[in-house]
């Protein structure tokens, strides 16, 4: 039964510190950008992550690809998980095959695979006769286009996409949301992380919603985002005082007071 | 400790194509900015070269270093002092100028200091050309002992990787690190004698400046082009050379483990 699970959540936490450089305010507090979050994620779902500004839905994106690790808690991952990250990687001097070879290698393919993959990313990507040409010289659309369809070849057990459709026109939205249905059809577990309610409606099958940090709701799709709906409503309908003092209620929850400052030789020695 | 140079070394070794292809793409973005591109490669060591031809050479009138002529005496030093001046500072920022690749993938990171050396190793070939031309012009002709180079080439790649594994891991906890290692590189570059001869030092000092690994690496290239006493001659200065390289590869490799996974949390 365990391997059922793509990706566990136990009681995981990630704290980071605020470092007041402003001698007036010469208070270090920590902070927690997420707060014992607990859920089970099972394979092959394609799970929609919501919530406000600041909630933590990047620092979630990137501990879920395991680029930065918890500070408490356990993480549990079953299988290989990539985040998909557009314009990374891609340098503004080189053309686009050079930039395909490149992202390629950086992503940790092998000389063979990159060649497999090449034709299918130009075609994806819909660059033409640009393949030769500078990336400089490149539209946003057409970079995030590029960077998107190499990421997509990558092949992973679990995708992670954060924000990455908010750029580029509906059409090519569509085309990479229907690549990813595609790739769901294969049974990968897909995180998709937007603001973008309709997308998420559209495309997936649950929900989960952060608020301030922490687990706010994790369950079925219409439920969940028509809750977060209502929610955003409700702070946009407030007043400017009372919606900064929701916020600030909100930060105060997340914040541990009273930490001693580490110093350089402790960070590096102990 | 060990288990810290293992996982290094094992990063490093499973992910030499992705090493090559970062400096290679790295190298044609470079040459792409400019129009003269690989030119500047070369214009800029050659001018380097000739003012300080000019202010020792010609001003003060040093004709032979023991019996080698003065300005091949230099170039012999020099260009190997222009690979590893540039893998000291741009290795310091070997990380840091990746910054947005490491917190957008999952990346091995302790190849980065490996990609900015191989990168200048490509310029030092083009270089080497160039001198060994210049060598023949000159009336210093290969032999045997120029084989020797390979030794020491080794050891300048190595030592500058361990180095910048070193620096670039403190640059990411302190970015003074870089602005420090800038500011003494001109430093670093008189106090080697590598412009000048040790001889005209006090004795008490020499056995100080035998320590430093960068003038083991000039004194071995020099013993390769012209003076031909071959590797054991300078066992002191190996000794010194291979413990401080040692050194600073463990405590490198020992932060690079440490902070693995820690680098996206120090921007």
């Amino acid at each position: 039964m365990e391997k059922e699970y793509a990706i566990e959540f136990k009681h995981v936490s990630k704290i980071y510190t605020l470092k007041s450089k402003n001698k007036e305010h010469a208070i270090n507090k920590r902070f927690y950008a997420l707060k014992d979050i607990n859920f089970k994620l099972p394979k092959g779902e394609v799970v929609g992550i919501l919530g406000t500004n600041g909630s933590g839905k990047s620092t979630m994106s990137v501990i879920l690809a395991g680029i930065s690790e918890i500070d408490e808690g356990e993480m549990i991952v079953n299988g290989e998980q990539a985040l998909i990250a557009i314009n990374t990687g891609l340098n503004q001097q080189l053309t686009g095959l050079e930039n395909i070879e490149l992202k390629g290698a950086l992503l940790g393919l092998t000389k063979k695979r990159i060649k497999e993959i090449v034709d299918g990313v130009i075609e994806f990507a819909e660059i033409g006769d640009f393949l030769y040409q500078p990336v400089k010289k490149y539209s946003s659309g057409m970079k995030s286009r590029l960077g998107f369809s190499i990421n997509l070849c990558l092949d992973p057990d679990i995708l992670i996409v954060d924000e990455a459709l908010s750029v580029g026109d509906k059409g090519f939205a569509q085309k990479c949301i229907n690549k990813m249905k595609e790739l769901k059809k294969q049974g990968k577990t897909i995180v998709f992380i937007s603001h973008s309610l309709p997308q998420v409606r559209d495309f997936c099958d649950t929900a989960m919603w952060i608020e301030g940090g922490t687990l706010k709701e994790y369950g079925d799709i219409s439920e969940v985002c028509d809750h977060y709906a209502e929610y955003v409503d409700y702070l946009n309908g407030l007043n400017a005082t009372d919606k900064k003092a929701e916020i600030d209620k909100k930060f105060e929850k997340r914040v541990i007071s009273n930490v001693e400052k580490k110093n350089f030789f402790s960070k590096i020695f102990g | 400790m060990f288990k810290s140079m293992k996982y290094v070394l094992h990063e490093n070794f499973t992910n030499l194509f992705r090493i090559y292809s970062i400096s290679k793409y790295e190298l044609l973005a470079d040459m792409r900015d400019s129009k003269l591109g690989l030119f500047w490669n070369f214009a800029n060591p050659f001018i380097q070269v000739l003012t300080y031809w000019f202010v020792f050479g010609l001003v003060w009138d040093k004709d032979s270093v023991n019996g080698i002529e003065y300005i091949y005496w230099m170039l012999g030093g020099m260009v190997v002092w222009f690979f590893i001046s540039p893998c000291i500072t741009n290795g310091c920022n070997a990380i840091f100028s990746k910054v947005n690749v490491i917190t957008k993938m999952k990346f091995p990171v302790s190849i980065l200091p490996a990609t900015v050396v191989l990168k200048e190793l490509f310029n030092h070939f083009c270089l080497m050309i160039i001198l060994f031309v210049l060598l023949l012009f000159g009336g210093y002709y290969p032999t045997v002992h120029w084989l020797g180079l390979i030794y020491y080439l080794i050891c300048a790649v190595v030592f500058s990787i361990s180095l910048s594994m070193t620096t670039s891991v403190l640059n990411m906890l302190a970015r003074d690190t870089r602005k420090l290692v800038l500011a003494c590189m001109r430093l670093l570059l008189y106090l080697t004698p590598i412009l000048w001869n040790i001889g005209s030092l006090p004795k008490f000092l020499h056995p100080i400046m035998m320590a430093n690994p960068i003038y083991y690496i000039v004194q071995g290239y020099r013993d390769c082009f012209f003076f031909h006493n071959g590797f054991l001659y300078y066992w002191k200065s190996m000794i010194a050379f291979w413990v401080i390289t040692f050194v600073l590869f463990a405590f490198g490799s020992f932060m690079m483990y440490k902070f693995k996974h820690k680098f996206i949390d120090l921007i």
